[in-house]
């Protein structure tokens, strides 16, 4: 009788905790910002008495933040696409290559997650900045007069995006290498396939799962990327997650706060449902 | 080497990862006021001035104290929850694992802005620290969980049904045979909570409260107006801080850290 019950009850109280936690300071909080999103704007206080739908019809009226949506979702579009583009390589000699300093180079791509974002950023600043390292050195190489915009612009955020977050990018297509048998490549050689054939019908298509989980987490980690824009991008150049947290901490306008944020969240999760859907992915929360 | 373009596209790669980290480092120990290039002479000044500012030294302290926070209570519950998701979740299995892994998957910009408009709707502000080290608990449990649930997945239950057999009660198998087991998950996921606590912004940066500054919240609003090289020497003490956490946790306790 007691061994049933303590199968029955004892258990719940190992996820108890943790199932409070998330309740209160997740699932709470998240159902707060919806309804905050409804709320009337406030004079002089964070929101106002009532309820209106009119901070959404504000954000679809005005072009300016559907501008920002469209320029926020490019930089992540393209940060990704970048990431893919130089950490596959990476990821493949860490999988495959057969070197005596896989260790070494295992933690050099896990590095920079040791390092707060804020350092990582302000090392741009001072690689790219007008007076930062690459163009003094150009400049004193004589090889430009003027020095080249690399930083307040989306180019400087783009660079600064793909480092901090590529190993995010290679983790994933490692793990996805590492699990497909390289005799299955051999097997299509011996049939006759060359190199790219055997590489592009075996390898590419059984990774497929690890390249989707890197681009959706580059992608929706790009999109609510606070620090890099902020710091590189400046007051010129701004993100739709800059704009939230500006128009939160600066303004204290909460209700349009939470559209905005909402809608910024919404629409990143669209992007990864069409991306889903367009690459066949089969839905499971990557294994890890 | 067999594809030496493979190779060299890579150490490009490598040298792109490491050089905003290594330009800070290096930028530290420039004796100028300004960060310039070439540097105006190595000197150890801007380290000197960190250690007497108070604010930033005020920021150290907040963090250690809110990451030490966040890493006791999320490597308890995440162990545990860790424990009910490998033994018996049963059905429920997927959806536990979803939810654990749920503050990862959200966006945290998001989750720090819902949680900041709750602390206020529920009336403890920002004036507590409850918040940020409720958000720093959230952010980090997924951390936690990954890394006990992964050193759980080797465990067989036979061993606890052979110790039962051999007499032994709960509390002594827990000890003897699930503890030991685990050990190594859970130092290595309380390890990456408080790294991950120690160096995360958004959470921090919209629960702060007056004099709560972390670390990276204070470097970061120092960077809005100054140009000095003491941000790069605070930067660089914050690096080895965490450095010495990793060498440390490996050397005396060989731990493999699983960030996926």
């Amino acid at each position: 009788m007691t061994a049933t019950r303590r199968k029955g009850f004892g258990p719940l109280i190992l996820i108890a905790p943790a199932a409070v936690l998330l309740g209160v300071f997740l699932v709470l909080p998240y159902l707060n910002i919806v309804v905050m999103s409804f709320r009337m704007p406030g004079q002089g206080t964070p929101y106002g008495p009532g309820f209106t739908t009119g901070n959404y019809t504000k954000f679809f009226a005005d072009s300016f933040y559907l501008l920002q949506v469209a320029n926020t979702l490019w930089i992540g579009l393209i940060t990704t696409a970048l990431c893919l583009v130089v950490g596959f390589p990476v990821a493949w000699q860490l999988a495959r290559g057969n070197m005596r300093f896989r260790a070494l180079a295992y933690g050099l791509v896990l590095s920079p997650l040791l390092v707060g974002i804020v350092i990582r950023s302000y090392g741009w600043t001072i690689l790219l900045g007008n007076n930062g390292l690459i163009n003094r050195t150009l400049t004193g190489m004589g090889l430009i007069d003027r020095p080249l915009p690399l930083m307040y612009n989306a180019l400087g955020i783009v660079i600064a995006l793909v480092h901090v977050f590529l190993p995010f990018m290679i983790l994933p297509i490692m793990a996805a290498i590492q699990g497909v048998d390289p005799s299955l490549e051999s097997a299509a050689r011996s049939l006759g396939a060359s190199r790219f054939t055997a590489f592009r019908r075996i390898v590419l298509p059984l990774c497929t799962p690890g390249i989707q989980a890197g681009c959706i987490l580059v992608f929706v980690l790009s999109l609510s990327a606070y620090v890099t824009p902020s710091l590189i991008g400046g007051l010129r150049v701004k993100t739709m997650a800059v704009t939230v947290v500006d128009a939160l901490i600066d303004t204290f306008q909460w209700p349009w706060g939470s559209a905005l944020a909402l809608m910024l969240s919404v629409t990143g999760a669209l992007c990864v449902v069409i991306f889903a859907r367009l690459t066949r992915m089969k839905w499971k929360v990557a294994r890890t | 080497m067999k594809r030496p373009v493979l190779t060299l596209y890579c150490l490009l790669v490598y040298a792109f990862l490491l050089a905003p980290i290594l330009v800070v480092v290096g930028a530290s120990f420039n004796a100028g006021n300004f960060l310039t290039f070439p540097p105006q002479g190595l000197s150890l000044r801007w380290y000197v001035t960190f250690f007497h500012n108070d604010v930033f030294m005020r920021a150290i302290r907040t963090s250690l104290w809110v990451a030490a926070m966040a890493t006791v209570i999320s490597g308890t519950i995440g162990t545990m929850a860790a424990l009910y998701y490998v033994q018996h979740a049963g059905r429920w299995k997927e959806a536990v694992r979803i939810a654990m892994l749920a503050p990862l998957l959200l966006p945290e910009v998001l989750t720090a802005i819902a949680l900041l408009f709750f602390v206020y709707a529920v009336g403890i502000g920002t004036t507590t620290m409850i918040g940020m080290v409720a958000g720093h608990v959230l952010i980090t449990l997924p951390f936690v969980f990954i890394n006990v649930s992964a050193s759980l997945e080797s465990f067989d239950p036979s061993w606890d049904m052979a110790a039962r057999s051999l007499g032994a009660d709960r509390l002594t198998r827990f000890r003897r045979i699930m503890l030991p087991l685990i050990k190594p998950g859970v130092i290595g996921g309380a390890l990456f909570a408080f790294i991950i606590s120690f160096d995360t912004f958004t959470i921090s940066f919209m629960l702060k409260g007056i004099g709560t500054s972390t670390l990276p919240i204070q470097l970061f609003d120092y960077l809005r107006t100054n140009f000095t090289p003491e941000a790069a020497a605070v930067s660089t003490v914050s690096i080895v801080l965490t450095l010495v956490v990793v060498i440390v946790s490996e050397k005396v306790l060989g731990l493999r850290i699983h960030r996926f």
